[in-house]
């Protein structure tokens, strides 16, 4: 019973880090509007920790390049099971116009593994919380799966 | 007999409690600042998925350190519903609260230290007036023990009004509300990350946000205490007390650990060293 | 009994002059360790016996022991007379002059030699006597195998510990005296004894700032012996006896013999290292580390506390009172104040001594039957922390050497067996159900009932207290590697250390049974009633058992919930996402690593010594000269 509460819980509760892989701060604002009063995604139960031992969902935004893979890899490590990870627009998800840069690594599943993609340059906050959302569900799965 | 029953009454209904308030809180922060906030529920909802989280920690004292914090809260509030003496009830929480500063301290986190040294600036800042409030307490029962509270007519707010407000810095330090909350925050991103709690994860976290509930319900109960005489007005009591300090907190901005110690001891103490002379006097 | 009261006051002279006239290490700690066996064997009978009456010594040797006693004080006084002339130090010379002309007239002009019964065994002195032999003895046992390594560790050719084991050993016998003596002059020649004890092992290195350390110590301590002299003048002026339960039984009798009590109190401040007199205590620290256990902090520096404790009932409800309490209070708040700007252990532990004593002076200021019963909780278990703590310190300040608790930090990963007892014994100090915390409880409860100012200093200090010794605490936590190779330490050393730290809790555990026994007897109107391991009473009730067997379970789950942590994931420290190979460092500017360093606050702009002690000083002399102005 205590179980099920838990499993409920964690679709309720959703902890957000947000982090920029060499965004243009674009998508970040957009991040960041969520979380302001005409968003408001708290009444989703989402806060914005700046900590990954304390979050459940890693927001990523940005190409991600080869000095800060290995940050991004350091975070989702010290990020406790179970974890999500949303990548947010088009350089997030592709690399975006930057994709044949040779400074960048082109995209973030390169270096973590990606559970939702949001397009958008910038993703539109609308679009975020539904990639939020569906993380959340894709989160709820996993936990089935790892039952 | 019966001080089992309210023991354990204590002990179950103190977090149950706890958490609804926490949830109110947000719901009231949230109306305050034109949005809707979470449902009221959700504090018990972060509890329970932090719960089920992966067991993450730097080394065993964090586990050693977050579970007596929790003990000694529990214990605490236990001792409170068993109508213990005052000035035990606050060194059994200390117990809690130094071992959530030596647990920050255990690993090599920077942001941690700080928060610690901090944290242990706000345990220098409260600790004087609730001592100076238990004595006027005793000043004005003749007793430390709550039991006494109850034999007297007069509410003990019309006795010790200015060892209220002083309370109400300890009360706003212990929410960990602004200006008071630069150890850590229930609001995201402070310049220490997370500040005591950075390194403490998953299940240790909901032992310790557990135990800041039961340090809650105790709080308030002393609040409470202070108009024993009519549950009615002791619930507006309450109600104002609390709104009182979301409202200091959504206007407020954090300060510095220097600027709480001047104000808490200059005016905090004062008015209770005041008080307690018009109490000695009479 | 009087074999045992012999065996505690003479064996340790015997014992003594063995240790120095013999010059065999092996021969010295058998000598120390059979003397520390009997002397607990002899304390534990002599409380086994029950308190006695105030009995007669006879004569030794057909010379009568009074007449033996003022010999050998006025041969002490010349002693240290002659360390005055040798150090140059015209304080010391003009203290102990003025001391031996106020006694040769006191002896020839006033005194009519009647005979005193001069022991007495009432509960506070076979307390004391248990303390001093019991916690005496296992500091002796841990200064042998100390004292090698500290002899080791500066190359000395020749050996000097014969002379270190002389003093301290003899110091044991001369507390017991102290704490037993029922004539006034017995106590004063106790007293002086340990006076010199104190010089001499302060000075043990011979170091310039040793030398120079235990000349201070020697001149506080002889104003206090000629405060003592002056005080013990004034009061047989009005009582006309010497002997101390007679005084006691009297009470307060006007304001002359009242200041002459009020000049024997500020005798015990000086030994007690109370503001403005701490420097000689913070100064002492320089000494090896037994010594610092030992007399600066469980017992010599307790003869001072002992005295004003002793004397309570010949000031009750007088001025004196209220001005020993606000004196005592003042050194608690002040010298707690003092702590937090310290990063040294020792003097860390000293500052917390002097404010723990302040304390216990403050309750014995209090003086009714509540503050009473704290001070005596608070003497006896404070000696039993603070003495494990120092030995704590010195074991580690041997191991890493260093004494700064910056250098302490994360001591587990390295010694996690001294890492853990040094932890539990801050902890025994610091929290509750433990007796430092059951003492100050009562304390608290105690002042709460006198004005406002006592009140006020006494919660501030006690906020001033948790600062520093939680951050001590935390910062000896840290992460011991797999498979690290476990810690060596002599047996000798382990012993005091593991009694001593079972001993504090086992003791907190039986404090209600220790007060009902002992304590109620003593004070007279119980402040508690004892009733399922509480301590109750109207004003408040203390639950030690439940508390113990609620919070020790607690405790133990907490354990075993963290025993298993090497299942849990071992996470690094978050560091932004920089972290490096080794634990707590990160990559930096330039791509190159930074060490993980961290400093506690010690809050320099408030609290630095330097800033603080003149004015601490210039208020205590305030209220000292307050207190016995008020007197008179």
């Amino acid at each position: 019973m205590f179980g099920s509460f838990i499993k409920k819980s964690r679709a309720k509760s959703p902890w957000i880090m947000h982090f920029d892989c060499g965004s243009c701060n674009g998508c970040d604002i957009e991040v960041l509007a969520c979380l302001t009063p005409l968003y408001d995604v708290e009444r989703f139960g989402v806060i914005n920790v700046g900590n990954p031992k304390h979050a459940d969902v890693l927001l990523v935004t940005g190409t991600v390049n080869h000095r800060n893979k290995k940050v991004l890899k350091n975070i989702y490590d010290q990020m406790p099971e179970p974890k999500a990870v949303i990548a947010i627009g088009a350089c997030g998800n592709t690399g975006g116009v930057f994709k044949d840069c040779y400074n960048v690594v082109g995209g973030i599943d390169k270096v973590i593994p990606v559970d939702v993609y949001v397009p958008g340059c910038p993703a539109k906050p609308e679009a975020i919380i539904d990639g939020v959302v569906a993380g959340l569900g894709k989160f709820a799965q996993k936990v089935e799966d790892a039952d | 007999m019966d001080t089992l029953i309210l023991v354990i009454i204590g002990l179950v209904a103190g977090p149950l409690l706890g958490g609804l308030i926490a949830g109110l809180d947000r719901r009231v922060t949230a109306w305050f600042q034109s949005r809707q906030g979470p449902p009221i529920m959700q504090a018990f909802y972060d509890v329970a998925k932090l719960f089920g989280k992966e067991k993450m920690v730097v080394n065993q004292w964090q586990i050693l350190c977050a579970w007596v914090y929790m003990i000694a809260a529990a214990v605490s509030v236990a001792l409170f519903f068993a109508q213990g003496d005052l000035l035990l009830i606050f060194f059994v929480q200390a117990i809690g609260a130094v071992f959530l500063v030596m647990g920050a301290m255990a690993g090599k986190s920077p942001y941690s230290h700080v928060g610690a040294q901090r944290e242990l600036m706000q345990i220098l800042a409260y600790e004087p007036v609730l001592i100076l409030v238990f004595v006027g307490i005793y000043m004005v029962t003749g007793s430390f023990s709550i039991e006494a509270i109850w034999a007297q007519d007069m509410p003990l707010l019309a006795k010790m009004p200015l060892l209220y407000l002083a309370l109400g810095y300890a009360l706003t330090i212990k929410l960990r509300k602004s200006p008071f909350d630069f150890s850590t925050s229930h609001h995201g991103h402070q310049e220490l990350v997370k500040g005591v709690l950075t390194e403490y994860s998953g299940p240790y976290l909901a032992l310790v946000e557990i135990a800041h509930w039961y340090e809650t319900i105790l709080v308030l109960g002393l609040c409470a205490l202070f108009w024993h005489t009519n549950v009615a007005w002791m619930a507006v009591l309450l109600v104002v007390t609390y709104m009182l300090e979301i409202l200091v907190d959504n206007t407020m901005a954090r300060m510095t650990w220097r600027w709480m110690l001047k104000r808490v001891w200059l005016i905090g103490m004062g008015m209770s060293v005041v008080n307690l002379i018009w109490l000695y006097a009479g | 009994m009087s074999n045992l009261l012999l065996l505690l006051i003479l064996l340790p002279a015997a014992a003594a002059l063995v240790c120095y006239f013999v010059r065999s290490s092996a021969v010295r700690t058998l000598t120390v360790v059979a003397t520390g066996a009997i002397l607990t064997a002899a304390s534990l009978g002599l409380l086994g016996q029950g308190t006695f009456e105030p009995i007669a010594v006879g004569s030794f040797l057909g010379i009568s022991s009074d007449f033996l006693v003022t010999v050998l004080d006025f041969a002490l006084l010349a002693v240290i007379f002659f360390y005055g002339i040798k150090h140059k130090s015209l304080l010391i010379q003009v203290f102990t002059l003025a001391q031996a002309a106020l006694l040769v007239w006191f002896e020839v002009v006033m005194l009519k030699h009647e005979a005193v019964p001069a022991l007495m065994g009432d509960q506070l002195s076979l307390i004391m006597v248990l303390v001093i032999s019991i916690i005496g003895s296992l500091i002796c046992i841990f200064a042998i195998p100390y004292m090698k390594e500290h002899e080791e560790h500066l190359h000395l050719k020749k050996s000097r510990q014969p002379q270190f084991f002389f003093f301290l050993v003899l110091f044991l016998g001369a507390m017991n005296g102290l704490v037993l003596s029922n004539n006034i002059l017995w106590m004063y020649f106790f007293f002086e004894v340990t006076t010199l004890c104190s010089f001499m092992l302060i000075g043990h290195d011979a170091t310039e700032i040793a030398t120079k350390n235990s000349v201070r110590a020697l001149w506080m301590n002889s104003m206090g012996g000629l405060a003592f002299v002056l005080g013990m003048v004034l009061v047989y002026m009005k009582t006309g006896t010497l002997d101390v339960s007679a005084i006691l039984a009297a009470g307060p009798q006007g304001a002359l013999m009242v200041t002459g009590v009020g000049f024997i109190c500020l005798a015990g401040f000086t030994k007690a290292a109370q503001v403005p007199f701490q420097s000689w205590l913070l100064g002492a620290m320089v000494a090896p580390t037994p010594v610092s256990a030992l007399l600066h902090s469980s017992t010599m520096v307790k003869a001072g506390v002992f005295v004003v404790l002793r004397f309570a009932p010949a000031y009750v409800g007088t001025f004196l009172s209220t001005g020993v309490a606000l004196c005592g209070a003042f050194t608690f708040v002040a010298c707690a104040a003092l702590c937090i700007g310290q990063s040294n252990g020792k003097k860390i532990l000293a500052y917390s001594t002097v404010s723990n004593l302040g304390l216990i002076i403050c309750c014995a200021g209090i003086n009714t039957p509540l503050a009473l019963t704290a001070a005596v909780m608070l003497i006896v278990f404070h000696a039993i922390s603070k003495s494990l703590l120092f030995l704590c310190v010195g074991t580690i300040e041997q191991a890493i050497g260093s004494r700064d608790i910056e250098d302490m930090r994360g001591l587990y990963a390295k010694f996690p067996r001294t890492a853990t007892i040094t932890i539990i014994g801050i902890l025994t100090m610091l929290l509750p159900p433990f007796g430092v915390l059951l003492g100050k409880w009562m304390a608290i409860e105690a002042g709460a009932s006198t004005n406002v100012v006592v009140i006020t200093m006494l919660a501030l200090g006690s906020a001033l207290t948790v600062v520093y010794w939680a951050r001590w605490g935390g910062s000896l936590m840290a992460t011991r590697e797999e498979g690290a190779p476990a810690e060596k330490q002599a047996a000798l050393i382990r012993l005091p250390l593991t009694v001593l730290c079972l001993g504090a809790v086992v003791l907190s555990v039986a404090a209600p049974w220790f007060y009902n026994s002992l304590l109620a007897p003593w004070v007279g109107a119980a402040p508690f009633t004892m009733s399922l391991g509480s301590l109750n009473s109207a004003t408040g009730s203390f639950a030690v058992v439940p508390l113990f067997i609620a919070l020790g379970l607690g405790l133990l789950f907490a354990i075993k919930a963290a025993s298993g942590f090497r299942k849990a994931k071992i996470a690094p420290p978050y560091l932004a996402g920089a972290n490096a190979e080794e634990d707590g460092t990160y990559i930096g500017p330039m791509n190159g690593p930074v060490p993980f360093v961290a400093n506690n606050m010690y809050l320099g702009e408030l609290f630095a010594e330097g800033k603080l002690t003149p004015i601490f000083n210039l208020l205590a002399i305030a209220l000292i000269v307050l207190m016995l102005g008020g007197a008179l």
